[in-house]
């Protein structure tokens, strides 16, 4: 019924397409019969006029459009930060734990007297940076603000594995009186926060040069620093060469260190990225396990195709008179 | 547990690389040897003390050597010019009239470049 209907509807449009033509066909024979030359003249103006329009309006489109301001000097931008090759960014290697774990001591000897990172509990610590025991430690230092007790007062009980790392200052107002007016941002996201990642934040703590290039002005109570735009920003340059001792005794050069701080960072913002790469390796000896087995299924299957034979016996030429 | 799971268990009971644990390796046989050890790290930290002011960061040193390379000639070139102009306009005319931010940008970004492979071959 609807197929029927339907086809009628496109029926009625293909005759109301050909009455169309036909009119405009008459409506075009009678105008060129009638004006003659004088149309000519007046189709050569109508298509300049609607050319050097469209050529108008492109040209006032690119006049507007066109030209990129910019608005803002190279120390505006800030320089953009080099790539290094990152270990943990090839699609097939984990973080190295062992550069996690020397990371996590500077955070914590270096950053932590400045630097939040409450998004990080302390049990996500254990089995990728501390034992558990560390890590029990570790919490235990800090204190917490408990259940209720029986008079419904809140006393502080020793951290467990389960708290957030605690903030060195207590609200935005004492970061802020503390450090100049300016907040040290959390750093729990700070790699996926910033453009550039890694490689900004590494290059922002090592590219402290020794002092800002010729007629450069720093503000007062601000540091030159190449790639934080605007070049100038609040945090000085925080490490230097042998400023700790690791406990696995790798030189602590300032590139060492960052290197290490940034690597755990980067562990901070994406902790699953090692799972993640696991699962993707699951992903793909399932599949390649799974078209295996499908070319063997197919091979099985068309087993009697393949090796069938088909043979044309002709019949013999029998000489049979009729 | 889901299905999974017991696939991944078996997997890993079969598998013969072993599983790395988050706890710490049985306790009283540590002890010992580490108080054996405390003694040789106390050695070791005096020694590090000793070379501490030697610990040369291979960054500065890859890139001050790659400032000078025939690569970032150009970009040097520049920068120097700019410093001696900005400084020259400085004791005569007493201020700079310019910066030298891009040039030092530009100079920057060639020494970083070009040490940031031979850096992380070096680093751990
Ligand atoms: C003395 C306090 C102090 C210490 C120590 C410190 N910072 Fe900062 N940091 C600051 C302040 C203040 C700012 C804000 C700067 C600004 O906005 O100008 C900041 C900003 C930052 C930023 C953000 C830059 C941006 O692009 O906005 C990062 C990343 C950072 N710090 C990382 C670190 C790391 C990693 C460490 C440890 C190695 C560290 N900081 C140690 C005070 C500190």
């Amino acid at each position: 019924m609807l197929a029927r209907s339907s086809m009628r509807s496109t029926r009625i449009l293909n005759g109301l397409k050909n009455g169309a033509a036909t009119a405009s066909k008459r409506a075009a024979s009678s105008s060129s019969s009638a004006a003659g030359e004088a149309s000519a003249t007046r189709m050569n103006l109508a298509a300049a006029a609607s050319t050097s329009l469209a050529l108008g309006s492109i040209a006032w489109y690119y006049h507007l459009y066109g030209p990129v301001a910019f608005a803002s000097t190279p120390a505006e931008e800030g320089l953009h930060s080099t790539k290094y090759p990152w270990v943990h960014s090839q699609l097939f290697k984990t973080y190295d734990h062992q550069a996690l774990r020397r990371g996590f001591q500077v955070y914590q000897e270096v950053c932590a007297s400045c630097h939040s990172l409450s998004r990080v509990p302390y049990r996500t610590l254990v089995g990728t940076i501390l034992t558990v025991n560390e890590a029990k430690a570790l919490a235990e230092e800090n204190e917490f603000p408990g259940e209720p007790n029986d008079e419904g007062e809140i006393e502080m009980r020793p951290g467990k594995l389960a708290d957030y790392m605690p903030a060195p200052y207590k609200n935005e107002e004492a970061a802020r009186f503390a450090n100049n007016g300016a907040l040290p941002p959390d750093l729990s996201l700070i790699i996926k926060a910033r453009h550039g990642g890694c490689d900004y934040i590494f290059s922002l703590l090592t590219g402290y040069p020794e002092e800002p290039p010729a007629g450069v002005v720093v503000a007062p109570g601000m540091n030159f620093n190449p790639y934080f735009p605007g070049t100038g920003i609040a945090m000085a340059r925080v490490l230097y060469d042998g400023l700790l001792e690791y406990e696995d005794e790798t030189p602590a050069s300032t590139s060492q260190m960052a290197k290490d701080v940034v690597e755990f960072l980067n562990w901070a913002a994406e902790p699953e990225m090692d799972d993640r790469k696991r699962m993707g390796m699951k992903v793909l000896v399932v599949s390649a396990s799974l078209w295996a087995v499908s070319v063997w299924v197919k091979r099985y299957k068309w087993a009697w195709v393949k090796s069938r034979k088909i043979a044309y016996d002709p019949p013999k030429e029998v000489k049979v008179r009729r | 547990m889901g299905i999974w799971d017991a696939f991944s268990d078996i997997v890993e009971a079969v598998t013969p690389w072993s599983v790395v644990e988050a706890e710490a390796p049985a306790e009283d046989k540590e002890e010992q040897p580490e108080a054996e050890s405390k003694d040789d790290d106390d050695e070791d930290e005096e020694e590090e003390e000793e070379d501490e002011d030697e610990i040369v960061d291979p960054k500065d040193v890859l890139e001050e050597e790659c400032r000078n390379s025939a690569q970032c000639h150009p970009a040097k070139h520049h920068f120097d010019e700019c410093v001696e102009r900005v400084q020259q306009q400085e004791e005569n005319d007493g201020g700079a009239k310019e910066d030298c931010v891009e040039e030092f940008f530009h100079l920057a970004h060639c020494a970083t470049a070009c040490a940031a492979p031979k850096l992380w071959a070096k680093l751990k």
